[in-house]
């Protein structure tokens, strides 16, 4: 019971705050609600059982990346933006496009209408850390050369033209 | 829950995604739907993980890793967002049709 | 030693071409002595063969044959096998002539070594000579037509090459040619006559042939094309009328080539053929009688004509192509005895007439009879040898001659009287131009003094020979004539098929035997000498003509014969004795067309050169036939449709198929411009649409599945 609720109000949440995001016209409130969105994700994370995937959801997406895009979007953003539109002119394409992709998909997702969770979740925080310190070593690595680049890059990119 | 309410949600998630990444005219409007793209399959797999595979944590260190990815994308994104910005002064993507012809 | 008989055409053969290719070219080259002594060495054989055969000790007809090649083929769905042999058949007539032609050869090679000395083709000329006379030895003593036939073309060919010998001139050339082509003209009928022979008999062996005629089974009608066939081919060999016209052109050659070819022994050939194949003359009294008449009239107008000619070579050139004739007409009677031994006794001198004529040639350096005179005195021996061969044709009592042309003239009298009178004037006329001839030459005073007081006798080379050809032009006739050598070995042959029991021989006056076996080609027909005149001849006349009492004339026209020819002899000496014969002249200017009849050869030159233009003008007729309206219609005009055709096609080409090329050029062309359109606007969200569409395409047709 208790389950359901969860899952249902969750998925509304997400759901609904997805779809402000990508219809708002004000950029900030577009933000806002993106970082709700991604909260509700943990949420769901959390009631799949997926303990240190909650928490890093919360640290990573929602006061990372999303106060990030906020920043950036009050850096970029104009008083006079506020009133146009946000969407352009192929809308109407792309509903058709997720409607037709949507028969797929869904189609997949209805062929495990049958599959239950036939154990209780347990923590993974020390299996994940196995897996990182001995299979997957090398993604691990690479995943941090990844980032370093990155930092780099956007130290590199961001800088401003005095100070080439 | 079944593992087709999880799926259905990702699902969702992703065309929504999709959606807006398609109409929206802002580049960070563009960025934020990448973002949902990426939680939709994150969801996934998280769901076959508990579903499907339930003594093991593959699709949880996956989802990780592409929460890495996603953290570094938006980075660099960001960054080459402002240099375009100081040099065009717009931030909507219709703008920047260089590619033009 | 006759089983050697088949050495006699090879070696001479092959000396010719030792000639022909060692040594180089000198003109005092020492090769004509190889082919001397080959000749020497067939004389020899040929005497001893002639020896045997004429004391009987070797059995006539000798035959030998090898094996030369086979032939299996199937013809019209029969097979047929045929074996050609290649050999030799001596019987009596070969006996005698292979004797006179090797004996001949030899003189006149011997001669030509003084003749021709100093030549630049010293040594070819005696490798043609030698050549010539292996093919002539080979045409004789051949049992095999094919065989013959081939000598027959290879003697054309050296009488072609020794006529052209100095060829550089113009004269010599255009007589080659005219030569080689008149005796082709009459080898056409031969070729004919061979073809049917051995389409009826199956082989070319003379003995078979001989054999199926002897039994009756060739028919009458092709016995006669035969018959007529052989005639043609030896009216062009043997220089019969019409075709005798290369003969006197023949004398631009070497005047010793002359005497061996165009004298004694080519011209013979066709009279040797006739000879071999009498049975088909026998067989056919309408190719008899034809070659009767075609020999008298060769031998009257060669005669007329030699009567004008004052070139002394002309002269004999006409006297040879007379005395064929004599021949022709003899066999064409059936006497074939008569004719054969007139052959040899003319073979003897008329070579000795040409070969003294080259003398006198060499002396006086010219052929014009109006510039000699008086060589009696500073030629004696050249003199004294013509004289004996001048007299043995014109047929003096004693000499060869007169028994020959005796024996003719009176075969042609149980034949038919008024041949005999016309063959009796020609022997008048013969004596008359002959001794016309000496006159001009050797008596009384010279006519051109530069030219006399250059004359002088000829070397040993040359003097040599024309002795031993005088020796036989006067004694060869009495000797063969004796103890009836000369029926014994030139015995008529007859067809048994003809043979009546009336045709036994009733009247002879020697005893003789009736031939009872059937010897192909040789009967025993052996007579006695009955009396000191041994013109008695028991010879069959085969045909429906009976049998008459052969050998001599009546008596008061033999008288009167002789002494006709003594008055022709008479005639002449009184018109040419002197210097200038005023007479003569007299007589040709009131002769008049009569005269420019025989100086133009009775028009026969003149006939053929006509022929030859009419079918040039229809050559070039269908020459330009061909060029202006053949290819015009046909190959013009097929071009012309061939280039509309190319012209439609062409437009077909540009209208429909390069349009439809252009077409689907045009096609690419806009789908790519219109696809091209769709990515050139620069807006990433659009190429993100299309991945977008992509992505569902995909998502539906894969995951829904």
């Amino acid at each position: 019971m208790i389950e359901h609720i969860v899952f249902y109000s969750l998925s509304t949440l997400v759901l609904a705050a997805a779809v402000c995001v990508v219809t708002m016209k004000n950029t900030v409130h577009s933000s806002l609600f993106l970082g709700l969105s991604l909260a509700g994700v943990a949420g769901l994370f959390a009631a799949l059982g997926a303990d240190f995937l909650f928490a890093a959801q919360i640290m990573v997406y929602v006061s990372g990346i999303a106060v990030l895009i906020i920043f950036s979007v009050m850096i970029l953003g104009r008083a006079s933006d506020l009133h146009l539109r946000q969407v352009n002119e192929q809308w109407m394409a792309a509903i058709l496009i997720c409607v037709v992709s949507s028969a797929g998909l869904l189609k997949i997702a209805g062929a495990y209408r049958g599959t239950l969770a036939l154990t209780v979740a347990k923590p993974g925080t020390h299996e994940i850390g196995r897996l990182f310190m001995g299979d997957w070593l090398l993604p691990f690595e690479l995943i941090s050369l990844v980032l370093a680049a990155a930092l780099l890059g956007a130290v590199f990119f961001s800088r401003s033209e005095a100070s080439r | 829950m079944t593992l087709a309410h999880y799926m259905t949600v990702a699902a969702l998630l992703f065309l929504i995604g999709i959606f807006g990444a398609l109409t929206r005219r802002n580049i960070i409007g563009i960025l934020m739907s990448i973002e949902l793209m990426f939680n939709a399959a994150n969801i996934n797999l998280a769901a076959f993980d508990r579903f499907l595979h339930p003594e093991g944590v593959a699709g949880t260190t996956l989802a990780l890793f592409i929460m890495t990815v996603a953290a570094a994308e938006v980075v660099v994104g960001l960054a080459l967002l402002l240099a375009i910005y100081r040099n065009t002064d717009t931030a909507y993507v219709e703008d920047y049709n260089l590619l033009k012809g | 030693m006759i089983e050697h008989a088949y050495l006699i055409p090879l070696i001479p053969f092959f000396a010719s071409f030792v000639m022909l290719f060692g040594g180089k070219e000198d003109p005092h080259s020492p090769m004509p002595w190889v082919g001397i002594g080959a000749m020497g060495v067939c004389l020899a054989i040929a005497v001893s063969i002639f020896w045997a055969a004429a004391t009987g000790s070797v059995a006539l007809p000798y035959e030998h044959n090898w094996h030369w090649f086979s032939l299996a083929t199937s013809v019209a769905g029969r097979s047929f096998v045929y074996d050609m042999p290649v050999g030799v058949l001596i019987d009596g007539p070969a006996a005698v002539t292979l004797v006179v032609v090797t004996l001949v050869s030899l003189m006149v090679q011997v001669y030509s070594v003084a003749y021709m000395h100093g030549d630049i083709r010293f040594k070819r000329y005696f490798a043609f000579v030698s050549f010539f006379t292996a093919a002539m030895l080979g045409l004789v003593a051949s049992s095999n037509l094919l065989v013959t036939f081939a000598c027959w073309e290879l003697m054309g060919l050296s009488s072609y090459l020794l006529i052209g010998f100095w060829f550089e001139r113009e004269g010599p050339c255009e007589a080659q040619k005219k030569a080689f082509m008149t005796t082709k003209l009459g080898d056409s009928g031969l070729y004919l006559a061979l073809l049917l022979i051995f389409a009826k008999v199956g082989s070319f062996q003379l003995s078979q042939i001989y054999q199926f005629f002897d039994k009756g089974l060739m028919p009458a009608t092709i016995a006669t094309i035969i018959g007529i066939g052989i005639l043609v081919g030896a009216a062009g060999k043997s220089a019969q009328a019409p075709l005798f016209i290369w003969l006197p052109d023949a004398m631009e050659g070497p005047t010793p080539g002359s005497a061996l070819i165009h004298a004694a022994t080519m011209v013979a050939a066709g009279i040797l053929l006739v000879s071999k194949t009498y049975f088909v003359f026998l067989a056919s009294p309408t190719a008899m009688e034809s070659a009767a008449w075609m020999g008298l009239i060769t031998a009257f107008l060669a005669a007329s004509m030699a009567l004008v000619s004052y070139d002394i070579k002309r002269v004999l050139a006409f006297s040879t192509v007379s005395q064929l004739g004599f021949m022709m007409c003899a066999l064409g009677v059936g006497g074939f005895t008569s004719g054969l031994f007139h052959l040899t006794t003319h073979a003897f001198f008329k070579a000795l007439l040409f070969l003294g004529a080259g003398s006198i040639i060499h002396s006086v350096h010219t052929n014009d009879m109006r510039l000699m005179g008086g060589l009696s005195k500073k030629m004696p021996i050249t003199f004294l040898t013509m004289l004996t061969a001048i007299l043995a044709i014109s047929g003096v009592p004693g000499l060869s001659g007169y028994y020959s042309k005796d024996m003719i003239l009176a075969n042609v009298w149980n034949h038919d009287h008024m041949m005999f009178w016309i063959l009796l004037f020609t022997a008048l006329m013969t004596a008359f131009y002959m001794f016309r001839l000496f006159f001009l030459t050797f008596w009384g005073d010279d006519r051109d003094h530069e030219k006399f007081h250059h004359a002088h006798e000829s070397p040993a080379l040359i003097t040599g020979p024309l002795v031993v050809l005088a020796i036989l032009s006067a004694f060869a006739g009495a000797g063969l004539n004796s103890n009836g050598l000369v029926y014994k070995l030139i015995a008529k042959p007859t067809l048994s098929v003809m043979a009546e029991p009336a045709a036994a021989p009733a009247h002879a006056p020697a005893a003789k035997e009736e031939p009872s076996t059937h010897e192909p080609l040789a009967h025993a027909a052996a007579a006695e000498p009955a009396a000191a005149v041994s013109e008695h001849a028991a010879v069959h006349e085969g045909g429906g003509h009976g049998t008459h009492p052969e050998g001599h004339l009546p008596g008061w026209l033999h008288m009167t014969a002789i002494a006709l020819v003594f008055g022709s002899i008479m005639l002449a000496f009184f018109l040419y004795r002197g210097p200038a014969y005023p007479v003569a002249d007299a007589i040709k200017a009131n002769m008049g067309p009569l005269f420019t009849l025989l100086e133009r050869r009775w028009y026969f030159d003149d006939f053929f050169y006509g022929l030859v233009a009419l079918s040039d003008k229809a050559a070039a007729l269908a020459f330009w036939i061909d060029a202006n309206v053949v290819d015009r219609v046909f190959v013009d005009g097929w071009g012309l449709l061939a280039r509309i055709f190319a012209q439609i096609s062409d437009a077909f080409d540009n209208l429909f198929v390069d349009s439809a090329v252009d077409g689907v050029g045009g096609i690419g062309n806009d789908l790519g411009v219109g696809l091209r359109s769709l990515v050139t606007a620069g807006q990433v969200q659009e190429y993100l649409m299309y991945a977008a569409i992509a992505f569902s395409l995909a998502a539906t047709l894969i995951l829904t599945r």
